[in-house]
């Protein structure tokens, strides 16, 4: 057995594909590699593909993380060129490494997503109103926001994620945001659903379905480091 | 590039790049589905198209995950893709919340390779499944901006074409399409691009009519507009006859003679999203000689004509190699009955299990012939297996020539409970030539018979069965084709009857809607007239009418109203004999007399064999088209 990890991308080609759709699409493209995969026993087996974090539909990405078992070890540069050839538009491989069988699961470590929002405004543009609602939504305590699933309502305090305060800047009729999201054991918010809490809340004047999201990137941190689950 | 930057940029490439159809994020962000929009999946084709003489909008009128579960389409689609003069691109119907997106924001119908406008394509191409979906094909000719009937286009309009089953009898979508194809695609798709090609070439001389009369030539192409229909006092049809002398008397239907010499799909485009049938299809053969008197595929898709062995394996690695699919189906109107399916699935299993590939069957046929068959594949889960006995009693079995038994029913179930599995789906109808109260309550004695030999195997309650009873609805070009479809209230007493004997909470029973059957049966067996209904209905919202929560039976019988139809004239009225069809001048090869024969053999409860390999039963498929049953077993 040998664990390989990638780095890979989410790109325009596919901004509306969601992760399941995302995931079997790479499935296929190990398989038309001839990767020969490692599978799960049992009457179902599954690939051993694992994934840092689930991208929702709409979102772009510049750096997912993958894991993946290989029944034998394969040559790096022929794994990542194999790869390379068979992988649909949009997905790109940035970095490839093979990390130990003992590495623990990208779900488990992972814990800081940072996003780029582009969003047009909603009528003129006004710069002193766009910083004014970050200034308060950075500023306020706490921030109750109710996310509405199939299995009901869930109310979730929004301030306890916020690895940052949101950045805001203004370019050519649209607001421009950096936000850094922690991803914890016990949840974490969607950078739509922030914009959701300050187009509502805090008074964004911004054409919310509009929103252009990018993740710029997932890291592992502790006090003192953020590294890449890649770069470990 | 710096992280910002590149976001920006790439933002506005999108824009840009969407501009042209001016379809934008925040529409895309509010659709279900999204994807179902944006194209870029594997194996798509996109050429330039100032470098094609011909592009080609393939078209299915139902959403994206039905369209593009559609073999003959990925068919063709590889065919006319292999030709350098030719670009050919996909559409499906925009699901409603899509299509109210569109209209608002007055975004055309749009291709999902090079997005660009459908109306800018030189043809058109609609599957055609399902009489139901026509409405569908009327809104997206709407949604594309070109003119919903025939006779309003214009010589900057795309050629609006139809294939599949419903073509043959198209009449009541005759307005609305330039041509239909009658029969197999993978040859006439090509002739008709060359005739394309040339009509352009030329200047489009004689303008449109001048390409309609070229296109009429081919073999197998039927253009409506150059019949003249006549009707009697009655009612019913006179006759059809041509109205210039490029139309031939009679339409007959196109036939591969050998399928191993033909282009099949072995790159189709893999889709993002789970569609219907998300899976490699490997087609074994086409065409299904059983007889059964009440199946349309079983007469238009004659004769039987198999792939060999080393061609199935061949196109299945393809297939693997070009997909990366883990699931083959084994695709045929009655694939156990392939020749040498024992030998294509030990061969597939041994040279594809290290690659984690499954093979499956879609259908079953009822003896333990196929329960082995489906234990070897594997089908561990154990989910269910389906088998379709047609009727409830032996008689009615006998008349719609199913060559099935009770005893074959119970062993195969018994093997199958043997075997480890523990619930059954058993496939019906109602409504069928004869039928009395005494044959729907044997759909009842058959589903606790099947709970009873649980019993006896396993000693023990447990089963599951479900029984799925559809409405019958008689189909042109079949020997059911005269019979007088059950009313609604009919077929719902029926249903009535059925379910207040089938108690047992281990029996599920499911139910066609009657009122859709009712409304199916007068659009199969319609003639020109409705095209009138078929339009008023539209206008009136009708879409997706195969889709039940979208299903609007008023809208219908108000359109037949206002144009003075009685749609049980079409539907539920028993012909003469010597009735002149509407489609009488569309040919399946299979005559008419044998149709015939076949009826009053139906009601003689007397069976008649499978000319695959027992006798010919003159149905005139193989002398009128000059093919003949290429049944591997046979040659051995």
């Amino acid at each position: 057995m040998a664990k390989l990890r990638f780095e890979i991308t989410k790109g325009e080609e596919i901004r509306y594909i969601s992760h399941l759709d995302y995931a079997s699409a790479i499935e296929r493209a190990i398989i038309r590699a001839k990767l020969s995969a490692a599978y799960s026993e049992g009457f179902n087996p599954h690939m051993k593909i694992s994934f840092a974090s689930a991208l929702a539909v709409g979102v772009t990405s510049q750096a997912e993380y993958m894991d993946l078992e290989l029944l034998e070890e394969i040559e790096l540069p022929q794994v990542v060129k194999r790869l390379v050839g068979t992988l649909p538009p949009g997905i790109q491989v940035k970095k490839a490494k093979y990390v130990t069988g003992k590495a623990p699961a990208l779900m488990a470590i992972v814990n800081l997503a940072t996003y780029d929002v582009i969003v047009p405004f909603a009528g003129a543009a006004e710069f002193d109103a766009v910083a004014e609602s970050i200034r308060q939504f950075n500023e306020a305590g706490e921030v109750l926001f109710v996310r509405h699933t199939p299995k009901g309502r869930k109310e979730i305090e929004v301030k306890q994620y916020m690895a940052k305060p949101v950045v805001a800047n203004v370019k050519e009729q649209a607001v421009h945001m950096q936000i850094e999201i922690k991803i914890t054991a016990g949840g974490s918010i969607k950078p739509g659903e922030i914009l959701e809490v300050l187009v509502n809340m805090f008074g964004l004047k911004v054409e919310r379905d509009s929103a252009l999201i990018n993740r710029t990137g997932l890291y592992v941190t502790d006090a003192k480091n953020q590294v890449a689950p890649i770069d470990m | 590039m710096n992280a910002k930057y590149k976001v920006f940029f790439e933002a506005k490439i999108w824009r840009l790049f969407l501009f042209m159809i001016t379809l934008d994020p925040a529409i895309l962000n509010r659709v279900l589905k999204p994807a179902r929009y944006t194209g870029n999946e594997l194996n798509s084709v996109k050429k330039d198209h100032a470098t094609v003489d011909v592009t080609v909008a393939l078209a299915l009128p139902d959403v994206y995950e039905v369209g593009m579960s559609n073999l003959g389409l990925k068919i063709l689609y590889q065919i006319l893709n292999n030709r350098p003069d030719t670009a050919a691109e996909r559409v499906y119907a925009p699901w409603v919340d899509m299509e109210a997106e569109m209209r608002a924001h007055q975004i055309p119908l749009f291709t999902l390779e090079s997005l660009k406008p459908v109306r800018e394509f030189d043809v058109v191409g609609f599957s055609l499944q399902y009489e139901m979906s026509y409405s569908n094909v009327l809104n997206m000719l709407d949604l594309a901006g070109i003119p919903v009937l025939t006779a309003e286009r214009t010589e900057q309009d795309p050629l609006i074409v139809g294939g599949g089953p419903c073509t043959f009898n198209a009449e009541p979508a005759a307005n609305f399409f330039d041509c239909f194809i009658l029969g197999e695609g993978e040859e006439i798709i090509e002739d008709m691009v060359g005739v394309v090609a040339s009509w352009k070439q030329s200047g489009k001389v004689d303008g449109r009519v001048g390409l309609l009369k070229k296109l009429a030539q081919i073999e197998g192409m039927y253009v409506p507009s150059l019949y003249d229909v006549t009707y009697h006092a009655d009612g019913t049809v006179a006759q059809v006859v041509p109205n210039c002398t490029e139309a031939s008397k009679v339409v007959r239907k196109r036939v591969v003679k050998d399928l191993n010499k033909v282009e099949y799909a072995t790159r189709p485009v893999v889709p993002y999203l789970d569609i219907v049938h998300d899976r490699i299809m490997l087609e074994l053969f086409r065409g299904c000689t059983r007889g059964c008197r009440f199946c349309q595929a079983g007469v238009l898709y004659r004769p039987v004509r198999e792939r060999t062995t080393e061609t199935l394996l061949k196109l299945a690695h393809e297939l693997v190699d070009s997909t990366g699919y883990s699931e083959i189906s084994l695709t045929s109107l009655s694939s156990a009955d392939y020749s040498c399916l024992p030998e294509v699935v030990q061969s597939l299993i041994d040279e594809l299990k290290n690659k984690g590939v499954s093979i499956s069957l879609p259908s079953l046929r009822i003896d333990s012939f196929s329960v082995e068959l489906a234990q070897k594949l594997q089908q561990v889960r154990k989910s269910g297996l389906t088998f379709a006995p047609e009727a409830g009693t032996q008689r009615l079995r006998d008349v719609i020539n199913k060559g099935v038994t009770e005893k074959n029913l119970e062993d195969s179930v018994r093997a199958a409970f043997q075997a480890g599995w523990s619930s059954v789906k058993l496939y019906f109808m109602m409504g069928l030539p004869s039928e009395t109260d005494e044959d729907v309550l044997g759909i009842a004695d058959l589903a606790y018979r099947v709970l009873d030999i649980y019993k006896e195997v396993k000693g023990r309650r447990g089963a599951k069965v479900t029984i799925s009873v559809a409405c019958f609805v008689p189909k042109p070009h079949t020997p059911f084709q005269w019979y007088g479809q059950n009313m609604s209230d009919e077929f719902e007493r029926k249903q009535r009857l059925l379910r207040a004997k089938l108690g047992d909470r281990n029996i599920s029973f499911n139910w066609h809607d009657a009122r859709t059957s009712f409304l199916e049966g007068a659009f199969a067996r319609g003639d020109r007239r409705l095209g009138q209904v078929l339009l008023t209905a539209w206008k009136n919202g009708a879409r997706f009418d195969g889709w039940s929560e979208y299903f609007k039976y008023n809208v219908w019988i108000e359109a037949f109203a206002a144009a003075n139809i009685d749609p049980h004239f079409y539907a539920t009225r028993e012909r003469n004999e010597d009735e002149v069809m509407p489609w009488d001048h569309l040919s399946s090869g299979a005559t008419k007399e044998f149709l015939a024969r076949e009826y009053k053999n139906a009601l003689g409860e007397t069976l008649t064999t499978d000319c695959r390999r027992g006798q010919c039963t003159a149905c005139g498929v193989c002398p009128e088209l000059d093919v003949k049953v290429i049944d591997w077993g046979n040659q051995a």
